[in-house]
């Protein structure tokens, strides 16, 4: 994808107009700063307290990574015994689906009981939150191969491990990225979702001792971080994809240009 | 010379639930070892489905098909099989494609890397191979296909509408491509189209089949001189010959008036 310069003026052009906006409404209409400061005052939390969130935001960000890999690896794992096993799709598959109907962020408050105070609860949660996308989509993936293509594949005499390893697997790429996608920002939310519940640092922890002491501009400065974090891993995401499995995003736009 | 493929007295039904549709009736048909058959027939007559019986993919309901004398009993060895869509791994290259059937059979890569490549040039690919499926039109995506089915040197081709989703210039083009392949190595071909002018100027011998329940009609040897080329798609014994299995695909269908109507 190319970018002109317009497609970089245009929105950076809109965003400095929406600060000033801000700015000078917020003076006109006075409306209190705990309520909604001036992104000036955002900006002199964000430098004055730059240590203290890049402290908490690194315990925040390792606690959705770790929730987002162990996810990863339990989710792709389960995803192809689940496509493979006739039993465990009749056994475990109803369970998980059960466990699907819950809302995952409810389980913070037991976590703490089972798991504890510290980081490996809000890794859990995190990890709760990002296996299902993880899961759903890799057994899509799995499945969704076209049936000539293990016509194929009987034809030639294909092993099971090969139609595995060489159709199934490289197929599912796709799926499974979208899923990883949606499950990275998911964990985020997981981990500072646990963090609200029972926690002695993170950014969860910090928003509430902002909000406690109400300091709105640190919390709103907060978000933004959360913001480009979720971003950067979602980025981070789509480079590898590029590489891993070009064709899942190229394929409709070289089709549509040729 | 014997026939390599024998169809006897096949029967396909396909039952779901209380259900069942009844594809083939008694289909017999045999192909001499190292000629070009096409089954014709309209849409839903169960020419794929007699297809893929042949391949071992699908078992008959009843009946039997030998190949070389042996019952079909699974899966062939040394099937070459080309599909209506190209069927290729969106991950691998035009040459990591091709090469596919000899690494699912796990024979010498070295020794069948130069006959992919010689595939590949007789296709005009040459300076495609490490190029990667969504980067090929449609037409380049099929010769890919059809590499693919020749790379280990099948005995029998087996092509399933290998050109019916491709524009009419292209598949003329593969068509006369197809013909140059099978002239140099004489593969027993068995090739499915609902393309009258397609089956009769690719054909040794055509099958005309019936709708569903699919049954054979009539088998026609169609005895124009080889090579093949476009003019004589204008002499008269070509015409009369698609005409004359247009007549016979008419009044199966019990639609007269389609035979004096259609222009195909």
């Amino acid at each position: 994808m190319k970018f002109s310069l317009k497609d970089i003026a245009e929105p950076l052009i809109f965003f400095v107009i929406l600060l000033l906006l801000w700015e000078v409404l917020v003076e006109i209409i006075k409306i209190p700063a705990f309520i909604l400061p001036p992104p000036r005052d955002l900006y002199v939390a964000f430098v004055d307290k730059f240590y203290i969130l890049y402290k908490h935001a690194l315990v925040t960000f390792m606690e959705a990574v770790g929730g987002f890999a162990l996810s990863f690896v339990l989710g792709v794992t389960f995803a192809v015994s689940v496509v493979y096993s006739r039993h465990l799709q009749n056994t475990i598959y109803p369970l998980i689906v059960i466990l699907y109907a819950m809302p995952k962020s409810a389980f913070a408050p037991l976590m703490v009981i089972w798991i504890g105070y510290g980081l490996f609860s809000k890794i859990a949660i995190a990890f709760l939150v990002a296996f299902f996308p993880i899961v759903v989509n890799t057994v899509v993936g799995l499945k969704e191969v076209e049936p000539e293509l293990l016509d194929l594949a009987r034809i030639n005499r294909a092993s099971e491990l090969d139609v595995f390893a060489k159709i199934r697997l490289p197929n599912s790429l796709p799926y499974m990225f979208a899923g990883i996608k949606v499950a990275l920002v998911l964990s985020v939310t997981g981990a500072i979702v646990a963090e609200f519940v029972a926690a002695n640092e993170g950014l969860g922890y910090l928003i509430l001792q902002a909000n406690y002491s109400l300091d709105t501009a640190l919390a709103l400065v907060i978000l933004l971080i959360l913001a480009l974090l979720s971003l950067l891993l979602f980025m981070a995401v789509e480079i590898l994809q590029k590489k891993m499995a070009p064709w899942s995003a190229e394929v409709r736009q070289l089709e549509g240009s040729f | 010379m014997a026939p390599l493929i024998e169809a006897e007295e096949v029967f396909k039904i396909f039952k779901s639930g209380a259900k069942s549709v009844q594809a083939l009736e008694r289909v017999s048909f045999d192909v001499e070892q190292g000629s070009f058959v096409s089954l014709v027939g309209p849409s839903g007559c169960g020419k794929s489905t007699l297809l893929k019986i042949v391949s071992g993919l699908l078992p008959a309901s009843s009946g039997s098909v030998s190949v070389a004398g042996r019952r079909v009993e699974g899966p062939l060895e040394n099937v070459g099989m080309v599909f209506q869509s190209p069927v290729l791994l969106k991950w691998k290259s035009v040459l990591g494609n091709i090469m596919l059937p000899v690494e699912f059979a796990r024979l010498d890569r070295t020794r069948y890397l130069e006959k992919a490549r010689a595939l590949v040039r007789l296709v005009g690919l040459e300076g495609f191979e490490e190029m990667y499926p969504y980067q090929l039109s449609g037409g380049m995506q099929q010769r890919v296909s059809l590499c693919r089915a020749l790379v280990t040197d099948p005995q029998i081709l087996l092509m399933d509408e290998p050109f019916g989703a491709l524009d009419a210039m292209t598949r003329d083009e593969l068509d006369i491509e197809l013909l140059k392949i099978w002239d140099g190595k004489r593969k027993t071909a068995l090739f499915v189209t609902h393309n009258i002018q397609e089956a009769v100027f690719l054909s040794d011998a055509i099958i005309v089949m019936s709708p569903r329940p699919g049954r054979v009609i009539e088998r026609l040897a169609i005895d124009l001189p080889r090579p093949r080329s476009f003019e004589m798609m204008s002499s008269s014994k070509f015409c009369d010959t698609t005409l004359r299995i247009r007549g016979m695909l008419a009044s199966a269908s019990g639609n007269p008036a389609a035979a004096a109507g259609s222009t195909t």
